[in-house]
């Protein structure tokens, strides 16, 4: 058998590269694409760089050009950054998919796509049973515009997998992921000098590790499975008990507040809270990760607490018992 | 605090330098004598170049044993150190708690426990009990009973309505005492993972019942939890909690507010809101837990919990079972708050 030809989207986000790099080393792989709309930060050895926008039709005669077996969706904004609004952010989202899946109608030669999507879909409830499996997405209704987005890509991957019954199509759920290089929503939020968090709430929180999250989307080419599958640390971690793992004094901010106070870390450049992170620091979300370790056969190396130790251990943080003895007379 | 003790605690090979004399500590007149040691101790281990953390450590192996233990304790939970599982119970604070349990069932409420033979000691079983009050007290005392007086103690897991988990700090205590949201996915896996679960059929009808109606079961759904007990084999043991039923007697409710707060029930008791806070002590009523003979699911097998009218059956056995042994415990009790 040849040598497997990939595409990936999205390729110049920080997971996006270390996926192209991950994929451009596999002796199994012939050939990978990364698309995106600007080039990676770093010269990636082996993958060539198609320079276009998602959200344009030129993907409709990109793709069947490149003629690849497997198509891995990769650009999928859960946070706009700094000058990227939000509608622009939803045009990403929801055209960029369309674009791609009107792509790959055109394209005969595909096989398997794997969508990097996000576990946002499950939401948190207070109500919810405490871990999600995959049947039960739409429980809830989809309160928020990501959420929305994520409920979007999923019905258009779904349609276009009832109308290509021979093309599998991979629904990876992705809880938020956690790292010593990764720079995103989550963390920047946990490295505030001072975390404000929703009194009275402690929710268990689960993530997962960049490594992982980076190997779960390369298992998943290696061995597509048709529908969703969750991808999440094992395990699930307290905030406050994340947050004292980590050194950090947590602000405690009645509820009706709360929303007002992130507001304010935003205005001052310290970090957005988007709706959908609001929710869960009042009330958590797990997975349940049986599909991901048994049809897809991987395994993650970091539980969600190890995860957590692993970032904190990078950042070489202070204990709150450090600094307290550092303010002891006579030190 | 013992000097006897303290020499018990204390590690032969570690140096005392400077530490008073057990006597010292024993004086009444000077409670400050300890802290200015602690902080004095403190201090010279810093200067002598050991981290924050030693420094601490060093001192507390003056301390006596146990007051050393919670103090490391507490400071290993000040770093996060401490297990949680992934349903967010908290052995730690499980174990804190405990003395308060015990206090509330053995004193407050002078519980007794009757047939806690019936809990199986290994394994899953699905514990089904009557249920009152707004504050899952009769899930709690239900655990207590079985950590006390069953020969292989364990923690009982237990589902409480959903609305305790979007309350300030009922949430939390819930969640670290073993807690889980009233979920049918909730109860079947951890009856797969060989837990005793207590769940509570009755469910908001349970905790709306006025005075006049207690110890009278109300409806028991749709038998969701045989199919559970049907699915996962786990053998069901019908709980009969008397006492649970008077704690907060509910005398009337008052909708338009429980539909402000978002609450099933608005209930008005002799103490709730006329006392405020105080209104969510419970009044001490005596108990009286019963665990009766279990009924095993297993035989039937995993596809029985297709089949309604084996359920519906089981649910009325279960039903039948617990008002027969709640009537009969009524009697045994005598007096509910002598």
């Amino acid at each position: 058998m040849a040598g497997r030809r990939i595409l990936l989207t999205g390729v110049s986000s920080y997971l996006g590269t270390e996926i192209a790099r991950g994929l451009a080393t596999d002796p199994a792989i012939e050939y990978v694409a990364g698309l995106d709309e600007r080039p990676p930060r770093t010269r990636l050895e082996g993958v060539e760089f198609i320079e276009a926008d998602i959200r344009s039709s030129d993907l409709t005669e990109i793709v069947p050009r490149l003629r690849v077996d497997t198509v891995i969706h990769n650009k999928i904004v859960r946070r706009p950054g700094p000058g990227v609004s939000a509608r622009a952010a939803h045009d990403v989202n929801v055209i960029g998919t369309l674009q791609l899946v009107a792509a790959c109608e055109r394209a005969p030669s595909v096989g398997a796509i794997v969508v990097r999507g996000s576990a946002g879909i499950y939401g948190a409830e207070p109500e919810a049973p405490q871990f999600f499996t995959e049947e039960l997405a739409r429980l809830y209704p989809l309160r928020t515009r990501f959420q929305r987005d994520v409920g979007e890509i999923e019905s258009l991957f779904d349609a276009f997998a009832r109308r290509n019954r021979d093309v599998v199509c991979t629904m990876l759920r992705y809880q938020p992921a956690i790292g010593p290089t990764l720079d995103t929503q989550v963390t920047r939020y946990l490295s505030l000098p001072l975390v404000p968090v929703p009194l009275g709430f402690d929710p268990r929180l689960q993530l997962v590790h960049e490594r992982d999250a980076v190997d779960a989307t390369l298992a998943a080419v290696r061995n597509p499975v048709r529908g969703p599958v969750n991808v999440a640390g094992p395990g699930t971690i307290g905030l406050s008990r994340l947050l004292r793992r980590a050194g950090k004094v947590a602000l405690p901010v009645p509820r009706p507040l709360f929303a007002t106070a992130t507001l304010a870390a935003r205005r001052l450049g310290l970090a957005s809270v988007s709706p959908d992170l609001r929710r869960l620091l009042l009330y958590g979300r797990a997975v349940d990760t049986t599909r991901l370790a048994e049809e897809v056969g991987f395994r993650p190396r970091y539980s969600t607490p190890e995860a957590v130790e692993d970032w904190v251990r990078s950042r070489g943080s202070r204990r709150i018992t450090t600094a307290v003895g550092e303010l002891l007379p006579g030190g | 605090v013992s000097a006897a003790r303290e020499s018990d605690g204390r590690d032969p090979g570690i140096e005392h330098e400077g530490e008073p004399p057990a006597s010292d500590q024993a004086s009444p007149a000077l409670p400050l004598r300890p802290a200015v040691y602690f902080l004095r101790g403190l201090r010279r281990g810093l200067a002598r170049g050991a981290s924050p953390l030693e420094a601490l450590a060093g001192v507390a192996v003056g301390l006596p044993a146990e007051a050393r233990e919670a103090f490391e304790a507490g400071l290993r939970r000040l770093e996060g150190d401490f297990p949680e599982d992934e349903w967010g119970f908290d052995e730690g604070f499980a174990e804190t708690v405990y003395p308060l349990l015990e206090l509330m069932y053995e004193r407050w409420w002078r519980a007794k426990a009757v047939g806690v033979a019936n809990v199986p000691g290994h394994g899953r079983a699905l514990l089904v009990a009557n249920h009152a009050g707004v504050l899952p007290w009769d899930a709690l005392m239900i655990s207590t009973a079985i950590l006390r007086e069953h020969p292989l103690p364990r923690f009982a897991r237990y589902l409480v309505l959903k609305w305790a988990f979007d309350m300030p700090w009922l949430s939390i205590a819930v969640r670290k005492l073993g807690g889980a949201v009233a979920s049918p996915y909730n109860a079947i896996r951890l009856l797969e993972e060989e837990h005793l679960v207590t769940v509570f059929p009755e469910g908001e009808r349970g905790i709306g019942k006025s005075w006049s109606e207690r110890y009278r079961l109300q409806r028991f759904g749709r038998g969701g939890f045989v199919e559970i007990a049907l699915r996962t084999g786990a053998p069901i043991v019908p709980v009969a909690v008397v006492g649970s039923e008077e704690i907060y007697p509910k005398l009337a409710d008052v909708r338009a507010l429980a539909r402000l707060l978002n609450t099933p029930y608005f209930p008005v008791t002799p103490t709730f809101p006329a006392l405020g806070p105080l209104g969510a002590v419970p009044l001490p009523s005596r108990w009286r837990i019963e665990f009766c003979e279990p009924i095993e699911t297993a035989p039937y097998g995993p596809d029985a919990a297709e089949d309604r009218r084996l359920v519906l059956e089981l649910s009325e056995q279960v039903r039948e079972t617990i008002q027969e042994h709640l009537l009969e415990g009524v009697f045994e009790r005598g007096a509910p708050f002598l």
